[in-house]
């Protein structure tokens, strides 16, 4: 039996997630809990119904097939309880607007290695490959090594993007089969991390040691939020990275924006950060003018 | 200023077919010729290094629509000459020969003597009499005919070898050999007439530089006339043997033999610009100069869908001093300027000079919309197949206007009809009939409830497809035939293979190859069409026959469901094994099936092109909504690219569905591809190597655009702003403020990357 996890996408001709052209298959479900998450329907590691409330025209139908009792109509709103809902997909096939779909599809590695190989020219002549993103991929540990191993095999390029927050024995026998690991690194300080991310950063810190020393290149991507870690404390925590693991081959900060905010309330979930908006890029080119000042010269905008 | 409303020549040159109508049809054509040579050239204009401009009559003989919607060969634009008469402006000692000659010429055009020869089947499909000219073709039409001999690509290597007294030199042997030997010598005389026309005009312009010269107060405007002067002088008395001379004999002969398309220049003109640049005979200045007036005469006396400069690509006699010449034509581009012609076309090969790909596709970045690509890997192999031509033949392949592939100099092949295959579906579902027109169109197939399978309507489908197409090769046919009982085109003839040999015009046995082209449109929307069907009503079951046509007559309003499940059906472009396997099936069977005609008829080759211009859109006003989700009228998605906003999985997904396609059994396809600035600009490597495996997965061609939506959309609120946004659309390029306002929004709807 082909081992199976919950996909929310498949993203081909994907430039910017490692080298060359890529695949890029982004698993869903995350131990953490960022603030700023762009992908907030990939924290939970289950299907879930996902409303675009902007397409609905309140026709009703999706009320009339649902036998959980998950839609209502009052006083022209449309309510969704989300806990009740069993995923029977028969209001996204009564919506003729497409409003309600359901986010994740249940893949085994067989159908996800298919949509991967299909593209194998173009990663022979750019240098890309797979990356392997999420949530967080690593989380779903048996199906991320066995994906990677298949990779492996095929000779693909294999790239896993992780907040590094997983099992000390588990990433060790992930590591052989990575080319390149997007290592993210989100808050200076234990307690902001747990703050902000709602894990401790004792772990993530050890791992992103273990891997440095195993020898995989790694390149560390920071997402910068103004008023949270755009702070000196945090750029001079980068740059200590970049003093303690000199062979970092990358240093890439991903500036705030505001696009996977209005996807919360899709999912049932608040908003977060309301009061920011996407960092325009003078204010990011400061950043970077800051870090390389700090001496991290491989600074740049992922 | 041309004195639009004098008839004088078209009187004359009605006069002299008049006076000559039972004369060898070559003498005829020829007295013709000097009836509309020099009368219809224009004045060298300030700038004009090169002489040679045009204002066709309202009357007169071309091979190409020389008026826009002047059809060919001997025409009378009607509605011109009535627009005329309703002015009042026409002297008054002419008035009752217009008015004449309008009814003279009713029966006597090149249009007209087809029309009369139209056979009983094409009678009810064709509709001699309702035919509108395009671009406003209100009537909804499956199989629609096109009036042209386009295409056109004449033997400009002879032509500077021997020059125009080496020309007649030769034809004047092949006249005494055909006289003493009692054969037909008359073709030759006519050649010999018409190359006095040519002289005659070369005479006349010479005369007007000389005028120019003597009175322009400028001195540098003065040595740049008196050069021409001698220019004009020399190509009258030898064959050329500068570059200057050169490129000013192949241009007048271009426009006086009636072509629009320039062809191989980086052969033709390759060793003169070399020969004169190593020896000092011209500088690198002098000769950009000389092409920029080029460039501009090309872009003001063409049409959009014209104007083939081609570059580049296997079997070029003189590979390196072409190249240099090549990089000259792309400089020319760059320091030119974003423009609407000529069409440069930049033909490819592993193992070419890296040089001009590089170029061209920092041109590509910059917002120029050329050259178009197109490899020669796939390509000549795929012509040789397609067209049954030797390699050596195919290595010699030239794209025209929009794209459809005939032989440099020696295969002849017009699009002269074109099929909206959308709408041939749209009348199997209804035994045959339109819908929006209430006429029998088609075959009386049967109802789309009357089949049992999927298998069984496929077949029917493809029985109307077979129907329209043998009308259509049935009508190319006769075109040629009817075309060469009334002139020998004797520009074209003189400098075609193997015409002068043989002592045959060009329609009437002299061409080595006459093949034709049958223009196919909707194939896309057809394909995603009958996956719907397959899917929705005959295998899932999820609509019924009678339902689907419901919907389809109702254009969806009232049935968002069975809307919804057909726009979520698979759809080509998406790397889909499904929706994919439906095109190549339905390409397969259109290519074979057209390519098969050449068995019932006359011609050497007749194949399918998925080309495009403006006629997806404006076709597509006239077919119902159709199964694939697209709504009545609305545009149909261009040549061999996926319906707008179709293609949702990305680039890559897209060339894997884009190459499943045969590309041995065509006469061109067309692949559209956008890229937004930022991907080109900030990832150009990564662009290189998608466009690189594009072509080694056997991409044959691409013509890429380089925009971001927000161009775009600004453009439709500011169009003054945005005169410099060019996009291409298939087989041109056009200022995107100028189109029709559906043809914009069509354009948006294709995704960008």
């Amino acid at each position: 039996m082909s081992k199976k996890a919950i996909v929310f996408d498949i993203q081909r001709a994907s430039l910017h997630d490692g080298p060359g052209i890529r695949t890029t298959i982004f698993l869903k479900g995350c131990p953490l809990n960022c603030l700023w998450c762009h992908n907030p329907e990939a924290t939970s590691a289950h299907r879930q119904l996902f409303f675009h409330f902007d397409k609905c025209t309140q026709c009703g139908d999706c009320e009339k097939v649902c036998k959980e009792g998950v839609t209502h109509f009052n006083d022209g709103k449309h309510t969704i309880d989300y806990h009740k809902c069993k995923f029977c997909g028969k209001c996204v096939d009564a919506c003729n607007f497409n409003a309600l779909k359901i986010t994740g599809t249940e893949m085994s590695i067989e159908e996800v290695m298919l949509e991967i190989m299909a593209d194998v020219d173009f990663y022979t002549n750019s240098g890309g490959g797979m990356t392997l993103s999420g949530g967080e991929p690593l989380m779903h540990f048996s199906f991320s090594l066995e994906l990677l191993k298949k990779c492996k095999e095929m000779c693909v390029n294999t790239c896993v993007e992780t907040s590094g927050f997983v099992s000390t024995i588990q990433f060790n026998q992930i590591l052989p089969y990575v080319d390149l690991l997007l290592f993210d690194y989100k808050v200076t300080g234990t307690s902001d991390y747990m703050n902000f991310t709602g894990v401790p950063n004792k772990l993530i810190l050890e791992n992103l040691d273990i891997a440095y020393h195993h020898g995989v290149p790694i390149i560390l991507r920071c997402p910068i939020i103004p008023g949270i870690n755009d702070t000196d404390l945090h750029f001079k925590g980068i740059h200590a990275l970049n003093e303690e693991y000199p062979n970092l081959i990358g240093i890439e900060i991903l500036p705030y924006h505001t696009m996977g905010n209005n996807k919360r309330t899709s999912i049932g979930s608040e908003e977060t950060l309301t009061h920011l908006k996407t960092v325009p890029p003078e204010v990011s080119d400061k950043w970077i003018e800051l870090l390389k000042n700090l001496g991290c010269e491989k600074a740049k905008i992922g | 200023m041309q004195k639009i409303d004098d008839f004088s020549m078209e009187l004359n040159f009605t006069e002299t077919y008049r006076r000559n109508i039972n004369e060898h049809i070559a003498i005829r054509e020829a007295r013709c010729h000097q009836a509309q040579f020099p009368a219809v050239l224009t004045e060298i204009q300030d700038n004009d290094r090169l002489a040679g401009r045009t204002f066709w009559g309202w009357v007169g003989f071309s091979p190409h629509n020389a008026p826009n919607g002047a059809a060919y060969g001997y025409f009378c634009h009607e509605q011109k000459i009535i627009e005329a008469i309703e002015r009042g402006n026409i002297p008054l000692e002419q008035r009752d020969g217009v008015h004449e000659l309008l009814h003279f010429w009713k029966k006597e055009t090149s249009k007209a003597k087809v029309e009369a020869a139209f056979t009983e089947k094409m009678l009810p499909v064709l509709f001699r009499d309702e035919i509108v000219s395009l671009p406003y073709n209100f009537k909804p039409l499956i199989a629609n005919p096109i009036y042209r001999m386009a295409g056109v690509f004449v033997d400009y290597e002879k032509l500077l070898r021997l020059g125009i007294p080496g020309l007649k030199t030769e034809i004047t042997e092949y006249m005494e050999k055909s006289k003493a030997s009692g054969g037909d010598y008359k073709l030759y005389e006519g050649m010999l007439i018409a190359l006095d026309v040519f002289t005659e005009s070369c005479r006349h312009y010479e005369k007007q530089a000389l005028e120019k010269a003597q009175i322009t107060n400028d001195p540098k405007r003065a040595k740049e006339l008196f050069q021409l002067v001698k220019v004009l002088k020399k190509i009258t008395v030898s064959k050329p043997e500068s570059f200057y001379e050169a490129l000013q004999l192949s241009w007048l002969y271009t426009l006086i033999c009636g072509s629009l398309e320039l062809g191989r220049v980086d052969v033709y003109l390759g060793d003169f610009y070399v020969n004169d640049i190593d020896n000092g005979i011209i500088t690198e200045k002098e000769a950009l100069s000389l092409m920029h007036s080029y460039w501009r005469l090309i872009n003001e006396l063409f049409r959009d869908v014209d104007g083939r400069v081609i570059i580049g690509g296997r079997g070029r006699r003189n590979e390196a001093n072409a190249d240099r010449f090549a990089l000259l034509v792309l400089e020319t581009m760059r320091t030119y300027g974003r423009a609407i012609l000529p069409q440069t076309t930049l033909r490819f090969y592993e193992g070419m000079n890296p040089e001009l790909m590089e170029k061209s596709i920092s041109l590509i970045g910059d917002g120029h919309t050329f050259p178009l690509l197109y490899n020669d890997d796939v390509l000549v192999s795929g012509v040789a197949a397609a067209h049954d031509v030797p390699v050596e033949d195919a290595e010699q392949y030239m794209p025209l206007g929009c794209g459809e592939i005939v032989i440099d100099h020696m295969g002849f092949g017009t699009p002269s009809g074109s099929l909206n295959v959308l709408k041939a579906l749209d009348v199997t579902l209804r035994n045959g009939v339109d819908h929006i027109s209430d006429k029998q169109l088609g075959l009386q197939t049967g109802h789309l409830k009357d089949f049992k399978t999927f298998d069984e309507f496929f077949d029917a489908f493809k029985e109307q497809l077979a129907f329209f197409i043998e009308i259509l090769a049935d009508h190319e046919e006769l075109e040629y035939l009817e075309s060469g009982k009334q002139a020998p085109y004797l520009y074209l003839s003189i400098l075609y293979d193997d015409c002068i040999a043989r002592g045959k015009a060009i329609f009437s046995g002299g061409i080595k190859y006459l093949g034709g082209s049958l223009e196919s449109f909707g194939s896309v929307n057809t394909a995603d069409s009958l996956t719907a069907i397959k899917k929705m009503v005959f295998d899932e079951k999820l609509i019924s026959a009678e339902g689907l046509l419901e919907a389809l007559n109702n254009n969806f309003v009232g049935f968002e469901k069975e809307h919804k499940l057909l726009k979520e059906c698979p759809k080509y472009g998406n790397d889909d094994k499904y929706a994919d396997d439906m095109m190549v099936e339905l390409h397969d069977y259109m290519c074979n099936t057209i390519r098969d005609q050449r068995d019932r008829t006359n011609l050497d080759w007749y194949l399918n092109v998925l080309i495009n211009n403006k006629q997806n859109t404006i076709l597509g006003r006239w077919v119902g909504a159709s199964a694939d989700g697209r709504k009545a009228g609305r545009e149909m998605a261009n040549a061999n690219t996926p319906a707008g906003g179709n293609d949702k999985k990305g680039v890559t997904a897209l060339i894997n569905s884009l190459v499943k396609p045969s590309h041995a059994i065509h006469a061109g396809t067309v692949q559209n591809m956008r890229f937004g600035r930022d991907f080109f600009t900030n990832d150009r490597t990564k662009f290189e190597v998608i466009l690189h495996t594009y072509f080694k997965k056997g991409g044959a061609q691409a013509m890429i655009t380089v925009i971001n939506r927000g161009d775009l959309e600004n453009a439709l609120v500011e169009p003054e702003k945005h005169q410099d946004l060019f996009v291409r659309i298939g087989g041109f390029s056009a200022r995107y403020i100028d189109l029709p306002r559906d043809v914009q929004y069509e354009i948006l709807s294709r995704v960008t990357y």
